[in-house]
């Protein structure tokens, strides 16, 4: 704990260190852009893509370079943005709540934001809805809604008094968590037709194409995120335990309030439209941690770039694996993160990190 | 604190809520947008295989959206295998440009580009690089993948699942109206009418019904899946002179074997016979043997394809589990 706190120390890093990985990440976010944007299950070459470029995706555009910019702009621009924005929200929630939690397996999804979204969401495919706007939005509204309200309960169950201890939220977390997810499989199997559609939506991937849902989440994300990058120095205070932040001026379950709920809004945003995909919580704030350092207020920003990042390459692995089919995204974060995860783990110089 | 909460959560519902049309206008450009760039080189490749008589059609499809077509369709991408098989048997095999993963029949199929679909995941590039001039979407697709294809510009029908014959049989119609072959359609519905009509004379002096358990799914051999109420199996067993296990409420319901022990099925029919589950397996589940099917050999393999595609193939299934059911007719 001491060490760590030395590490954080604004003195041992000076101005371009500080800089440096921001550098780094960011490159890396440019690049898994410009992936997302050139591959997909349709193979455009570079060339074409150039001469795209250079006609401005404009005028009248000879065949083929007219079907790929219809490719481009319509499918994996909005995709891109909506991948990224997922990725991000994702990102720096998991760094915020395993900060605040001072549990390393914290991630988005710890205090229920998953499992109620995935409860709201089978609930609204339970319903025929009509084919219209409000019925196409039924499905991510009750997901987000559905997502709040769940971390509303369990921070209510969790309260002792006018503190929040964090072990009683963990705990009614999981335990509202099972029940939800148990509630979910039941209202599934019940079901007949809604099992691909909810099962889909669970296993995480973009299923609404289009700049609507990117539109649609953008506030909470830019709310959410933007408590969150401004929280870096009440995390690194909340490192030292609750009594020793509170001593150090830190209003201690007030400032726990607002990560909590600015976090548990961008996830349950990114969650809406995207599903469930699990793990990008998880790691990404471990991998920015072993190779930048602990502190918050450069882990929040890095964590938030690196998860972009992270998830748009997943997306792209997604598209090209099977082509033409597409797999969830959910799958890929585990299959290509988990091992990506252990090397990184393993080659870490820094093995006290956490 | 909690009160402020529920405050801050509903304020939020009513932003997204009311945000969210005002995202409508602002997406709008892009799919005006890209038609625009589509119109140019879409207009002369189209107009000279559409027939130059025929008027624009417009025909609501089974989400309640009006779908209009300038012409009959030439180049079609099926979403479903029964659109697939729909589209084949309708002579409107050669205007298929592109066919899900599991469209598998007819056999022609198969040498067309897939365009995914398993997990309902599909590749809305692959399907905007085919060009195709009608995206024939099924019951199995869900209106989410509709909405992104429409929104690229594309003309998608949602053919609505049929739960009777009466029902497949205007798809057939509806099909055929989209692909231009009407007259190909109504061949087919009397052949398929008068194939199911002599199937209804066959039995039509058997009084005794044997009971019929249609396996989907044993992975759990002590609480098999099978077909309910709702589903052509179900009713198609009825008509093919049997009955189905009774007592099933759900369209797909997971039933223990104490049940089946009870209900003891004359027949037993596995649809998950393509997976590699034969007679003799069953036969060797601890407690099936007790079964009436068991100890008389009455567990038989059966096409799944046949009956849980909503195409013309129905009928080949109505006669196949008539067959299965009543085979002293057909001696």
């Amino acid at each position: 704990m001491i060490a760590r706190a030395r590490d954080a120390s604004p003195r041992r890093f000076p101005m371009r260190h500080r800089l440096l990985p921001l550098a780094w990440t960011l490159t890396f976010l440019g690049l898994a852009i410009l992936l997302s944007i050139a591959i997909g299950s349709v193979f455009i070459p570079p060339a074409d893509l150039w001469r795209l470029l250079a006609a401005g995706f404009s005028g009248a555009l000879p065949e083929p370079l007219a079907t790929y910019a219809l490719i481009i702009i319509g499918i994996r621009l909005p995709r891109t943005a909506l991948v990224a924005l997922t990725g991000a929200a994702l990102g720096a929630s998991g760094a915020a709540y395993q900060g605040l939690f001072r549990n390393p397996l914290a991630d988005p999804y710890l205090i229920g934001v998953a499992s109620g979204a995935g409860l709201g969401a089978v609930i609204a495919m339970s319903i025929q809805w009509p084919y219209s706007f409000w019925g196409l939005m039924a499905i991510p509204m009750a997901a987000f809604l559905a997502a709040l309200l769940t971390v509303l309960i369990v921070y209510s169950l969790a309260r002792v008094g006018r503190a929040v201890p964090t072990t009683n939220l963990i705990l009614a977390g999981v335990a509202f968590g099972s029940f939800a997810t148990a509630l979910t499989s039941f209202l599934m199997l019940r079901s007949s037709g809604e099992v691909r559609r909810a099962l889909g939506w669970l296993l995480g991937g973009a299923s609404q194409a289009g700049w609507m849902p990117v539109l649609g989440i953008l506030p909470y994300l830019v709310i959410g995120l933007s408590i969150l990058l401004l929280s870096g120095h009440a995390l690194n205070l909340l490192q030292f335990g609750d009594e020793q932040a509170h001593q150090l001026g830190l209003p201690v379950t007030r400032a726990k309030t607002i990560i909590l709920v600015a976090a548990s809004l961008a996830t349950a945003a990114a969650v809406a439209f995207a599903g469930i995909i699990g793990f990008v919580g998880l790691i990404v704030p471990h991998v920015m941690r072993m190779w930048f350092g602990g502190d918050y207020r450069r882990l929040l920003p890095l964590s938030l770039i690196g998860g972009a990042a992270a998830l748009l390459v997943a997306d792209v692995l997604a598209r090209v694996v099977l082509a033409p089919q597409e797999l969830p995204l959910g799958i890929i974060t585990a299959l290509a993160g988990a091992p990506f995860f252990l090397w990184v783990l393993r080659r870490s110089k820094n093995q006290g990190y956490w | 604190m909690f009160r402020k909460l529920i405050i801050i959560l509903a304020a939020l519902a009513f932003t997204l809520a009311g945000c969210a049309p005002a995202a409508t206008p602002t997406s709008a450009p892009v799919p005006t947008a890209l038609p625009a760039v589509e119109v140019p080189t879409e207009v002369p490749t189209a107009a000279p295989t559409a027939s130059p008589t025929s008027a624009p059609l417009t025909i609501t499809d089974g989400l309640g959206r009006k779908v209009t077509l300038p012409a009959p369709a030439q180049k079609v991408v099926s979403m479903a295998p029964s659109n697939t098989e729909i589209l084949f048997a309708i002579s409107a095999g050669p205007q298929v440009v592109g066919r899900d993963e599991f469209s598998d029949y007819p056999a022609q199929a198969k040498s067309l580009p897939s365009v995914g679909g398993s997990m309902g995941q599909y590749s809305n590039e692959q399907i905007a690089a085919l060009k195709p001039d009608l995206v024939l979407a099924g019951g199995i697709n869900t209106p989410e993948q509709v909405k992104a294809l429409e929104d690229l510009g594309l003309t998608v029908f949602y053919l609505g699942n049929p739960s009777t014959l009466e029902e497949m049989y205007a798809n057939l119609e509806t099909v055929a109206k989209l692909t231009g072959h009407e007259s190909d359609a109504s061949t087919l519905i009397d052949s398929l009418k008068a194939r199911v009509k002599a199937v209804d004379d066959k039995l039509a002096g058997v009084t005794a019904k044997p009971i019929v358990f249609y396996e989907i799914d044993a992975s759990d051999p002590n609480k098999p899946y099978t077909t309910g109420p709702g589903t052509f199996i179900d009713l198609l067993i009825a008509r093919a002179g049997g009955q189905n296990l009774p007592g099933l409420k759900d369209p797909y319901p997971q039933v223990s074997l104490e049940q089946i022990v009870v209900a003891n099925p004359d027949i037993i029919l596995l649809g998950d016979a393509q997976y590699g589950t034969t007679p003799e397996a069953v036969a060797g589940r601890p407690g099936w043997a007790t079964i009436a099917a068991v100890k008389n050999n009455r567990v038989l393999p059966f096409d799944d394809n046949l009956v849980s595609r909503p195409g013309p193939r129905l009928v080949d299934g109505l006669e196949a589990l008539a067959k299965a059911i009543h085979p002293e007719m057909y001696k």
